[in-house]
């Protein structure tokens, strides 16, 4: 492949809180594929006021980092963070440009591409190389169906979907590189001028071992209460589906599925989720699925490896005594 | 305020769509069209905002002329005017060929009016490809201010001041107009049109806006190539449990769970 | 197969759907066990206009044809046959005052519905049913008013009505020809409302005793002239029936579509059960049936539209209707077998439903009399 003299592989890795986010450290997974290819560098990309501790995550797990440090790229001052990025790729030249698949990696992605006139894969799952052809597998249609699509333009550019990568392993800590970029006054129409936390309890689903989650099928707020009761005690997260969210039982930062968290955990368990694909294209990649569903021809049976028949509120019970049993023997 | 909606048409999301089987032809010969979730949220809110602050909406799709539903619906629930934005040449666009040809209507638009719009509203997302692209570009073709993921919006003495919804909660942002917004689902839902809203909006006249109208509007070369098309590897179904009595499932449940050492 | 409709209405019907099948359907499942009268739904009903429907173009409605109408109030049937009966309700008690009313009288009721109220039709009576001039409610003149008293009973939308068309003796001894019909507003001293029925089917509509005791009203709210009562009221029916037609046979379109799609997907002996030809011909009856009666209702209401007799056309088209509504749910229940009956699958509410088609607004063996009378003539 001809990579018009292009050759390291950028990767914006966004920050919360202080914090490098975790889609942003897994896509550094598949830039090293692709600097593999090219013959450059992984370069891990911080943007942001104070990027200490991003910086000491990022460096071990690439061949570079650029810092930009400034109070302009503070979180959600998304214009900024735009010419910022497009300063960088100027300077660096990359081969390939990665993000998380975060609403700021899909923004800032989308309008570097319009500024540079590039094509770009959104949510990616997968990254095949055949030959000379790079390929990158996104879900269409809510997940049921899925494309693997060629990127005509360079750099190429692509947003990774959370849980899809797995981040590289750790090794030396890589070069740091302090840049600074000045951002003109024209160039900021809009600013944060406020940021509100509504949920408080930090929810981890993404990191989860186990994942408890409720559907329509638990019937009430009060019901929803054995979820969480299952959840404590296998020392696992409470998960839920849009319906449970709708119906505010739960806040929605708990949400599984496509319009929510993709999730991995070990042991999944579905409790009176019916199994929409805009769900289970969430949870399909858990290592083991139980679900319990009172309704057989529900398809959340499909794909799971243990299915109960039965009503979630005469099984959750007799599911915590039996485990608590063995948890004491 | 001046406000312009973007709507386009997807396959109906509460269908689940696959290929036809054998081959890597999505099967949409049942699937109806509808317009995009996403845009019916923005028409809501642009209708909610149009109503509390003054001002008039202006509807526009790029699409064959089937696409005319869409602008017509909005004209029943709060769009003042709407023009359709259909050639063939504009077929094959891909989002960002989208954004050049809608950012060259809203110019033409614009002249014409001898006033630029002050909020261009846009789902922040459309259900069928979710790429989220479209907003932020039209964004950057336009020159102006973008805001995504808005669960609310409010009129500012410099341009607006919105809800952009986080993981967490939520960032007021404010901007300058013009400015695009993209919508996200706010907390409410979109209003029904009445009947004589409905029977109104059917004799509006829907104006077609073709590429020879349109300065500038190309659909330009795809800078995407979709290789391959398929379905995702299903997972296989495991053992279903239904004993003859619901706490015995359950038991043999926890044995299995157990056994798989997931427990 | 379905009624032929203008353009217009193909838009509207569209809309009609969307709603019904967002706002309605599932949501009147758990109205049907409550027996709540279900506000919010009604609410949303009126916001969208759908209880104008029948309101002419002068004093405010859309103008659209009565089969133009009707295609949309099957649609509110298939959804839930109580919704649009409650619906067609205010369209029944609004038919005496546009029959004979005074201007005054029309343009009031008129806006009532317009802004959103409801209207109720009070003929029956404890011992006045298929013998309405039986009835022993009685408005007395007095002054420039009438003093009426008396108790009318099964009224639909009766307890939650914003103006009553009542039926009462102005002169007993001249028999029916001593009825006559008075139009009442809701709030008016001495009208209260009696019990509330607790029905078998359409129970997301309100059915109540309307109690009279000393309700005064101006003499002006007399519909037509002394003595005409009976004949406005006989005339309202004539009317309304076609619509209790068009309901039944959306019941009966729901029941056959229900009964369609778990044939389908119901497998025994290795194959869908609707493979079977003794239920494919179960369906092509159901399709006979439902067929005709919907083209007997749009006959019936195209010679309303057209200012042709219809008394014959309306009754042939209410008891068909309801006649087959009942035959098309049971056998839509026996296609269901087992889960037909539960009340967890949809086709045992239809049954429930259907059932009062055939009796009220006149008992189908009443339709049969008219038709009978229509059709003999004397001799």
């Amino acid at each position: 492949m001809n990579w018009d003299n292009r050759e390291d592989v950028l990767v914006f890795v966004e920050q919360k809180e202080g914090g490098a986010v975790k889609v942003g450290l897994e896509a550094l997974g598949p830039a090293q594929v692709l600097a593999g290819l090219t013959g450059g560098k992984v370069i891990g990309l911080v943007m942001g006021e104070d990027n200490a501790a991003a910086v000491d995550k990022v460096s071990v797990l690439c061949d570079e980092v650029i810092s930009v440090e400034d109070e302009n790229f503070k979180d959600g001052n998304n214009d900024a963070l735009t010419y910022g990025l497009e300063k960088i790729v100027e300077k660096v030249n990359p081969a390939a440009i990665l993000a998380g698949n975060t609403p700021l990696g899909r923004e800032l992605t989308a309008r570097l591409g319009k500024r540079l006139g590039l094509g770009s894969a959104q949510d990616v799952i997968d990254l095949k190389t055949e030959g000379d052809q790079i390929l990158w597998t996104v879900p269409v249609y809510g997940g049921t169906v899925l494309n693997d699509i060629e990127l005509k333009t360079l750099p190429l550019m692509a947003t990774v979907r959370s849980g899809a990568f797995s981040k590289p392993e750790e090794k030396q800590k890589a070069e740091i590189v302090t840049e600074t970029v000045e951002v003109p006054e024209e160039e900021i129409r809009s600013k944060v001028v406020d940021s509100v936390k509504e949920i408080s309890e930090a929810v981890n689903l993404e990191e989860a071992k186990v994942i408890v989650t409720g559907g329509r099928g638990m019937g009430s707020k009060e019901n929803y209460h054995l979820v969480e009761e299952l959840a404590d005690l296998l020392g696992g997260v409470v998960g839920a589906t849009r319906p449970a969210i709708e119906d505010e039982w739960v806040s929605r930062d708990h949400q599984v599925g496509q319009s929510g968290k993709i999730v991995s955990p070990a042991l999944y368990i579905a409790c009176g989720v019916s199994g929409a694909t805009q769900h289970v294209t969430g949870m399909t990649n858990s290592g083991y699925i139980v679900a319990i569903n009172k309704d057989e021809d529900a398809p959340i049976f499909d794909v799971a490896d243990v299915g109960i028949v039965g009503d979630v509120m005469k099984v959750i019970p007799v599911m915590i005594e039996e485990i608590k049993k063995r948890k004491e023997e | 305020m001046d406000i312009l909606l973007c709507l386009k048409q997807v396959p109906d999301d509460s269908v689940e769509i696959y290929l036809k089987p054998g081959t890597e032809e999505v099967d949409l010969d049942n699937v109806t069209n509808v317009v995009n979730a996403f845009d019916t949220y923005a028409l809501e809110m642009a209708t909610r905002f149009k109503e509390a602050v003054g001002g008039e909406i202006t509807a526009v799709s790029v699409g064959p002329e089937e696409a005319r539903n869409a602008i017509k619906n909005s004209l029943a629930v709060g769009a003042d005017k709407g023009y359709l934005i259909s050639d063939p040449a504009f077929e094959n666009a891909d989002t960002l060929g989208r954004s050049e040809i809608i950012a060259a209507a809203i110019k033409q638009l614009e002249d014409e009016r001898g006033k630029p719009f002050d909020v261009i509203f846009c789902g922040r997302e459309a259900t069928d490809r979710a790429t989220g692209q479209f907003g932020p570009q039209l964004a950057e073709t336009l020159g102006t201010g973008i805001i995504c993921d808005l669960v609310d919006i409010e009129q500012t003495d410099e341009g607006i001041r919105g809800k952009q919804e986080t993981e967490e909660g939520y960032h007021l942002v404010e901007s300058v107009t013009p400015c695009v917004v993209t919508v996200n689902k706010p907390p409410y839902d979109p209003r029904y049109p009445t009947i004589k809203s409905k029977m109104a909006a059917r004799k509006m006249k829907i104006p077609v806006l073709s590429a020879a109208e349109l300065e500038g509007a190309e659909a330009g070369e795809p800078n995407v190539e979709i290789i391959k098309v398929y379905e995702p590897a299903k997972r296989e179904a495991g053992i279903k449990i239904q004993e003859e009595t619901v706490e015995d499932s359950a038991v043999k449940a926890v044995e299995m769970m157990a056994e798989a050492k997931v427990l | 197969m379905a009624y032929l409709i203008s353009e217009e209405a193909k838009d509207l019907l569209e809309a009609v759907r969307d709603f019904c099948e967002n706002e309605v359907k599932e949501q009147s499942k758990e109205y049907d066990k409550t027996g709540e009268w279900p506000k919010e739904i009604y609410d949303k009903a009126i916001d969208m206009q759908l209880q104008m429907l029948e309101i002419p173009e002068e004093y405010g409605g859309f103008g659209l044809s009565r089969v133009d109408v009707a295609a949309l109030f099957e649609e509110m049937a298939k959804a839930d046959a109580g919704f649009a009966t409650t619906i067609s309700a205010s369209g029944l008690g609004t038919k005496p005052v546009l029959i004979a009313g005074s201007e005054d009288l029309k343009k009031r009721a008129c806006d009532i519905i317009v802004d959103g109220g409801f209207g109720a039709f009070c003929l029956t009576e404890p011992g006045a049913g298929s013998d309405a001039g039986a009835g022993k409610t009685t408005a007395v003149k007095d002054g420039d008013e009438y003093v009426l008293n008396g108790r009318k009973c099964f009224i639909t939308n009766g307890g939650v009505a914003d103006f009553y068309c009542v039926t009462a003796m102005t002169d007993k001894s001249k028999g029916v020809k001593g009825m006559s019909m008075f139009f009442i507003e809701k709030d008016t001293p001495g009208l209260s409302v009696g019990k509330e029925e607790d029905k078998m089917g359409i129970r997301t509509s309100n059915t109540c005793d309307v109690v009279l005791e000393d309700v005064r009203i101006p003499a002006s709210n007399l519909i037509g002239e002394e003595g005409q009562g009976f004949s406005i009221a006989m005339q309202t029916l004539d009317q309304a029936r076609t619509w209790m037609g068009c309901i039944a046979t959306g019941i009966a379109q729901r029941a056959m579509e229900e009964a369609i799609a778990y044939g389908k997907e119901r497998v025994q002996f290795g194959k869908p059960i609707l493979k079977n030809q003794a239920l494919q011909f179960k369906i092509a009856d159901m399709a006979i049936k439902i067929e005709t009666a919907r083209q007997m209702v749009a006959h019936s209401l195209t010679r309303m539209d057209e200012g042709l007799p219809f008394s014959k056309e309306s009754a042939i088209a209410k008891c068909y209707a309801s006649d087959i509504a009942m035959d098309v749910a049971s056998e839509a229940i026996q296609m269901f077998g087992g889960y037909g009956y539960s009340r967890e699958y949809p086709v045992e509410k239809l049954l429930r439903d259907a059932k009062i088609f055939q009796i009220f607004e006149g008992t189908n063996e009443v339709q049969r009399i008219v038709v009978a009378n229509n059709t003999i003539g004397r001799f």
